[in-house]
C-alpha cells in the first residue's frame, strides 16, 4: 500500500460522498417524513441522467442547465407518481410499499431502456469536463469539484428549509405525529405531496451529475437505490441530519480502498456494503 | 385421517398429475412444446423459489439474500464438481447443505435486525458475498468469468428415429421434472411447518417477537430453523439451474433480480401460505412470456404496471382475492385455518427495534 | 421460612442518565398474592420487565425458585414458570383466540405433545370464560374479552408465578369483580401471583402484601393496612391526584 496516494483518496472520497448524500437525503424525506419505503428513488436519479442527456444532444444545454429544467421536470414526475399509487398505500405494510414502488420502478426503467436503449449514455462535450487542478500532488478535476459543491449546496438548503421554514417545520411535525399534525391544521396529504416531490427532484439533479461524471445506462437506478438505503439505513430512518456522516464515511471508505489496493476498484461496491453489513450488525448487538 | 398426511398426499397427487404434462404438451402442440415445456420449468422454479422465500418471511424476516442462498448453492455444485469430481446426485443436494449452513452464519449475526434493517444487511451481505466469489483465484471460482458447468441431460440424436426438436424437448422434460420434484420437496416441507406447531411460534414472532418470547417461544432458534429450511430450498434451486444454464459466474449467480423475483412472487402470490407464493409464480410466469410475445421490446413495462395494480387492487395477493371472493359466493364469514386470514394490515413503519412491549418508563 | 419462590434483590435500571427502576427488592412466597401499587411513571411495569426478561438490569437479580435468572431470555423464564399478561393487551393480530392461547400452551413448557398442548388451551380458554369466542379472530374482541385472552395465554403457558399488569383497568365493577374472583381461584390451584393495580379496593381484596413504589423506588411495603396508614403513601397518592 502507498501512503503518498492517502491525501489524494481522501479527497475523491470526499467530493464523491456528495452525490451519495444528495441522493440518499431525498430518500430520507421519502422515509421519514411520508413513511413510504420507496424502491424506485435511484429511478428518479436515472430519469434526471437521460433528462439531462436528452437535453444536451438535442438542444445542447449545458449540464449546468439543464439542473434547471430537471429539477421542476423531476418534481412533477414525482407528484404525479404520489398522487396516482403512493398515497393509496400510505397505511399499507412495508412489503406492499415495497412491490408498488418497485412495480413504478420497472416501469420507469423500461420506459427509459424503451427511449434510450440499453448503451450507456454520456454528456462528454462539456468545455470543463478536462479541467482539473494540482495541489501539491493530489488532484482536483473540476467536474467531481463541481457536482460536489452543488450537492453541498442542495443537502444544505434542503436542511435549512427543514429547520427553518413553515415547510420545513410542517415536514418535521408530520414525521413526529401523524395524527397531532392533523390535529393541528396541517393539511398532512399536501405535505406529503411536496416532500415526494421534492425527494424526486434532488434524486432528479443528482442524476443530471451522473451523466456527467459517469455513462450511465438505463439500469442505473436499481444500484443507487440500494445504495441510498443503505446509507439511509446507515444513518438510521428517519435520521435526515446523520446522511452526511454516513455517506462521507462509505464514500471515503470506497475511495480509499479503490486507490490504495492494487485491483481496489473492483472492490468498492464490496467496501461499500461490507461497512454498512458490519456496522448494522455492531449496532445491533450493542443495545441489548 | 392425519391433516398433515392428507395434505402431503394431494400434494403428492398433483405433482404426479403434472409429471404428465410434458407428454401432453408433446401431443397437444409437437414442435411448439419445447418453448411451452420451457415455460412451464421457469414457472416452477419461480414457484420453488418464491415458495422458499415465503417460508423465511413467516418470521417476520424480509429477506434479500436469496440470490446468495442460490447463488452458493450454483457455485458450491459447480465446484465440488471441478474438483472432486463429486456426482451430481451429491453435488446438488450438498449445494442446499451448504447455503443452509451460510444462512445460519447470517441469520446468526442479523437475528437483532429488523424490518428494513434486516433487509438492507443481507443485501449488503449479497453483495460483499458476490465479490468475494468473484475475487477468489481463478483457479478455484473462476473470477468474473466464472465456471461452465455440465447439463445434467444430453438426450443423443438419433437420425431416421426423432426429429431435431425432439432432442431440446427431452433435455427440457428433464429439467421439467427436476424441477417438479424440488416443487413437490418445497410444498411437502412448507404444508409440514404450516400443520406443526411452528406455524405458531412463526406467526408469533413475526407479528409480537417480544410476546412470542413471553410466551415461551426461543425467537433466536425458531428463527434459525426458518433460515436453514428457506435457504436448503434455494441452494438446491441453485444447484440445478447451473446444470441447466451450463455455467456459474459472479454476476449470474448472485443477480439482484433472483432476489427480487423471489420476494415479488409471494407478495404478489399471497404471502404466508403455500398456495400463494406457487400460484404467483404460475400467473406471474404466464404474464412475463405472454407480454414478452405481444409486445417484444418494452414488455417489462406491462410487467411493472400489473404489479402496480395487483397492489392497489389486490393488496393481499391471489389467495386473499379468491379467499374474499370464495367468501362471498359461499355467504360465509368463517376464516380459513389462518392461512387466509391475511397478514396484510397495518404493520408499523420498520424500526430498528423490536415491537416493544412495555410502554412505561422508556425514555 | 421457606425459600421464596420469586426474590428481587436490589433491582435497578437505568435508561441513560434515568433511573426507572432504583434498587428494588421484595421477596414473594409460594402461594401468596402480592401487589405491586404505584402512582404513574413509578416503574412499577419497568420492574414486571425486568422480572419476566423483556428488559436487562443495569444492577441487582432476579431469582426464581432459588435460581438465578436475571441474565436467562424471556421465553427460559417461561419454561421455569414465570407468566406474565400485560398491560397494554397485545394478542397476535392474525390469530383467532383459540390459536392465540394455543401459542403458550405449545411453547410455554418443554415437550408438550400436540394433543396436550390443546387440552391446555381448552383449559385455559375454558376457565377465562373465552371457549365460546375460541375461533373468533381476535380483532373482534372487547376490552374485558381482551384483558381475559391476556390472562387465559398466561394461564396456558402453566405458570408457577404469575405477573398481571393492571388486568383489571378500565372494566366495570361487576367485571371486575368476575376477574378478582379468577384470579384467586388461579392462587387457590398454587400459582403464585404478583400484579399491579391501580384500583384500590382491588387491591385490598386481593393482595396478601403490598409493595408501594414512587420514583422508581420503593416507598413502602407490608399489608394493606399497614402501607394505607402510611403518610409517605398518602402524601404520594395525594400529590399524584393534584398533578392529574
Amino acid at each position: 500500500m502507498d501512503l503518498s496516494l492517502l491525501p489524494q483518496a481522501l479527497v475523491s472520497g470526499v467530493l464523491a460522498s456528495g452525490l451519495y448524500a444528495l441522493v440518499s437525503v431525498g430518500l430520507a424525506l421519502a422515509i421519514g417524513v411520508i413513511g413510504i419505503v420507496n424502491f424506485a428513488h435511484g429511478e428518479f436519479f436515472m430519469v434526471g441522467a437521460f433528462l439531462a442527456y436528452q437535453l444536451f444532444v438535442s438542444f445542447g444545454f449545458d449540464p449546468l442547465l439543464s439542473l434547471l429544467i430537471v429539477a421542476p421536470a423531476l418534481a412533477v414526475i414525482g407528484g404525479v407518481i404520489y398522487l396516482s399509487t403512493i398515497r393509496f398505500v400510505l397505511k399499507a405494510p412495508e412489503l406492499n410499499q415495497m412491490l408498488l414502488t418497485f412495480g413504478v420502478g420497472i416501469i420507469l426503467q423500461n420506459l427509459a431502456l424503451v427511449i434510450w436503449g440499453g448503451d450507456p449514455r454520456s454528456i462528454a462535450n462539456v468545455p470543463y469536463r478536462s479541467i482539473g487542478y494540482q495541489l501539491g500532488g493530489v488532484s482536483v478535476g473540476m467536474v467531481p469539484l463541481g457536482s460536489f459543491v452543488i450537492s453541498v449546496a442542495l443537502v444544505a438548503a434542503l436542511y435549512w428549509t427543514l429547520a427553518r421554514t413553515p415547510l420545513g417545520r410542517a415536514m418535521r411535525a408530520v414525521a413526529q405525529n401523524r395524527v397531532g399534525a392533523g390535529l393541528v391544521g396541517l393539511e398532512v396529504n399536501r405535505v406529503y405531496l411536496v416532500a415526494f416531490a421534492l425527494s424526486a427532484l434532488l434524486a432528479g439533479m443528482g442524476g443530471v451529475m451522473i451523466a456527467v461524471i459517469q455513462s450511465p445506462t438505463p439500469t442505473v437506478g436499481l444500484a443507487f437505490t440500494l445504495k441510498a438505503f443503505a446509507i439511509v439505513v446507515l444513518a438510521g430512518l428517519g435520521n435526515v441530519r446523520g446522511i452526511v456522516g454516513a455517506s462521507l464515511l462509505v464514500a471515503v471508505a470506497e475511495s480509499i480502498v479503490a486507490t490504495m489496493v492494487p485491483g481496489g476498484d473492483a472492490l468498492r461496491n464490496a467496501v461499500f456494503f461490507a461497512i454498512i453489513f458490519l456496522v448494522l450488525i455492531w449496532r445491533s448487538r450493542k443495545v441489548a | 385421517m392425519n391433516r398433515l398426511l392428507r395434505d402431503l398426499l394431494v400434494a403428492l397427487a398433483l405433482g404426479g398429475l403434472l409429471a404428465l404434462l410434458p407428454a401432453a404438451l408433446r401431443e397437444l402442440f409437437g414442435r411448439s412444446a419445447v418453448s411451452y415445456l420451457t415455460l412451464a420449468t421457469n414457472a416452477l422454479l419461480l414457484g420453488v423459489l418464491a415458495l422458499s422465500w415465503d417460508m423465511l418471511a413467516r418470521t417476520g424476516q424480509l429477506s434479500l439474500a436469496h440470490a446468495a442462498f442460490t447463488g452458493v448453492g450454483a457455485y458450491s455444485a459447480a465446484v465440488l464438481l471441478r474438483f472432486a469430481e463429486v456426482p451430481v446426485w451429491l453435488g446438488i443436494p450438498l449445494g442446499g447443505v451448504l447455503a443452509a449452513l451460510l444462512a445460519l452464519v447470517l441469520g446468526a449475526a442479523t437475528l437483532r435486525l429488523y424490518g428494513i434493517y434486516f433487509a438492507i444487511a443481507t443485501l449488503a451481505f449479497t453483495e460483499v458475498l458476490r465479490t468475494v466469489v468473484q475475487k477468489l483465484p481463478a483457479h478455484i471460482a473462476g473470477g468474473a468469468p466464472g465456471i461452465n458447468v455440465p447439463p445434467l441431460f444430453r438426450p443423443t440424436f438419433v437420425a431416421g428415429q426423432m426429429e431435431r426438436w425432439e432432442v431440446a424437448f427431452l433435455r427440457n422434460q428433464g429439467y421439467f421434472w427436476v424441477y417438479l420434484g424440488l416443487l413437490v420437496l418445497a410444498v411437502a416441507i412448507s404444508i409440514a411447518l404450516q400443520r406443526s406447531r411452528l406455524r405458531s411460534a412463526f406467526t408469533a414472532i413475526r407479528t409480537n417477537e417480544e410476546v412470542a418470547g413471553v410466551m415461551g417461544v426461543n425467537p433466536a432458534r425458531t428463527k434459525l430453523v426458518a433460515f436453514a429450511v428457506s435457504s436448503f430450498v434455494a441452494g438446491l434451486l441453485g444447484a440445478v439451474e447451473a446444470h441447466r444454464l451450463g455455467s456459474v459466474s459472479p454476476d449470474g449467480s448472485f443477480a439482484v433480480h433472483t432476489t427480487v423475483l423471489a420476494l415479488v412472487t409471494p407478495i404478489f402470490g399471497g404471502l404466508y401460505t403455500t398456495v400463494g407464493p406457487i400460484l404467483g409464480a404460475g400467473v406471474l410466469a404466464a404474464l412475463e412470456e405472454t407480454l414478452k410475445r405481444t409486445f417484444s421490446e418494452g414488455y417489462l413495462i406491462g410487467y411493472g404496471i400489473v404489479l402496480v395494480a395487483s397492489i392497489l387492487f389486490m393488496p393481499r395477493g391471489l389467495v386473499g382475492l379468491l379467499t374474499g371472493i370464495g367468501r362471498r359466493l359461499t355467504g360465509r364469514g368463517s376464516r380459513g385455518a389462518g392461512a387466509t386470514t391475511g397478514t396484510l394490515d397495518g404493520t408499523p413503519l420498520p424500526s430498528g427495534d423490536p415491537p416493544s412491549a412495555s410502554t412505561e418508563a422508556k425514555p | 421460612m421457606t425459600t421464596p419462590i420469586l426474590r428481587v434483590s436490589g433491582l435497578t435500571k437505568r435508561f441513560g442518565g434515568l433511573t426507572a427502576v432504583s434498587d428494588v427488592s421484595f421477596d414473594v412466597h409460594e402461594g401468596e398474592i402480592f401487589a405491586i401499587i404505584g402512582p404513574n411513571g413509578a416503574g412499577k411495569t419497568t420492574t414486571l420487565n425486568l422480572v419476566s426478561g423483556l428488559l436487562t438490569p443495569t444492577g441487582g437479580s432476579v431469582t426464581l425458585d432459588g435460581a438465578d435468572v436475571t441474565r436467562l431470555p424471556t421465553y427460559e423464564r417461561c419454561h421455569r414458570g414465570l407468566g406474565r399478561a400485560f398491560q397494554v393487551v397485545q394478542p397476535f393480530p392474525e390469530m383467532t383466540v383459540a390459536e392465540n392461547v394455543l401459542v403458550g400452551a405449545q411453547f410455554g413448557s418443554r415437550g408438550v405433545s400436540g394433543a396436550e398442548a390443546r387440552r391446555r388451551a381448552e383449559a385455559a380458554l375454558e376457565r377465562s370464560g373465552l371457549a365460546p369466542l375460541a375461533d373468533a379472530p381476535v380483532e373482534d374482541l372487547n376490552l374485558l374479552q381482551e384483558k381475559r385472552l391476556e390472562i387465559a395465554r398466561a394461564l396456558a403457558t402453566r405458570p408457577r408465578v404469575l405477573l398481571l399488569d393492571e388486568v383489571m383497568a378500565g372494566l366495570r365493577p361487576a367485571e371486575a369483580r368476575a376477574a378478582v374472583e379468577l384470579v384467586r381461584s388461579v392462587r387457590d390451584e398454587g400459582v403464585t401471583i404478583v400484579f399491579i393495580e391501580h384500583v384500590m379496593p382491588v387491591v385490598r381484596d386481593l393482595a396478601d402484601r403490598v409493595l408501594v413504589m414512587d420514583h422508581g423506588a420503593e416507598l413502602a411495603h407490608g399489608s394493606y393496612a399497614e402501607v394505607t396508614a402510611d403518610p409517605r403513601v398518602v402524601e404520594a397518592y395525594l400529590g399524584a391526584e393534584e398533578e392529574a
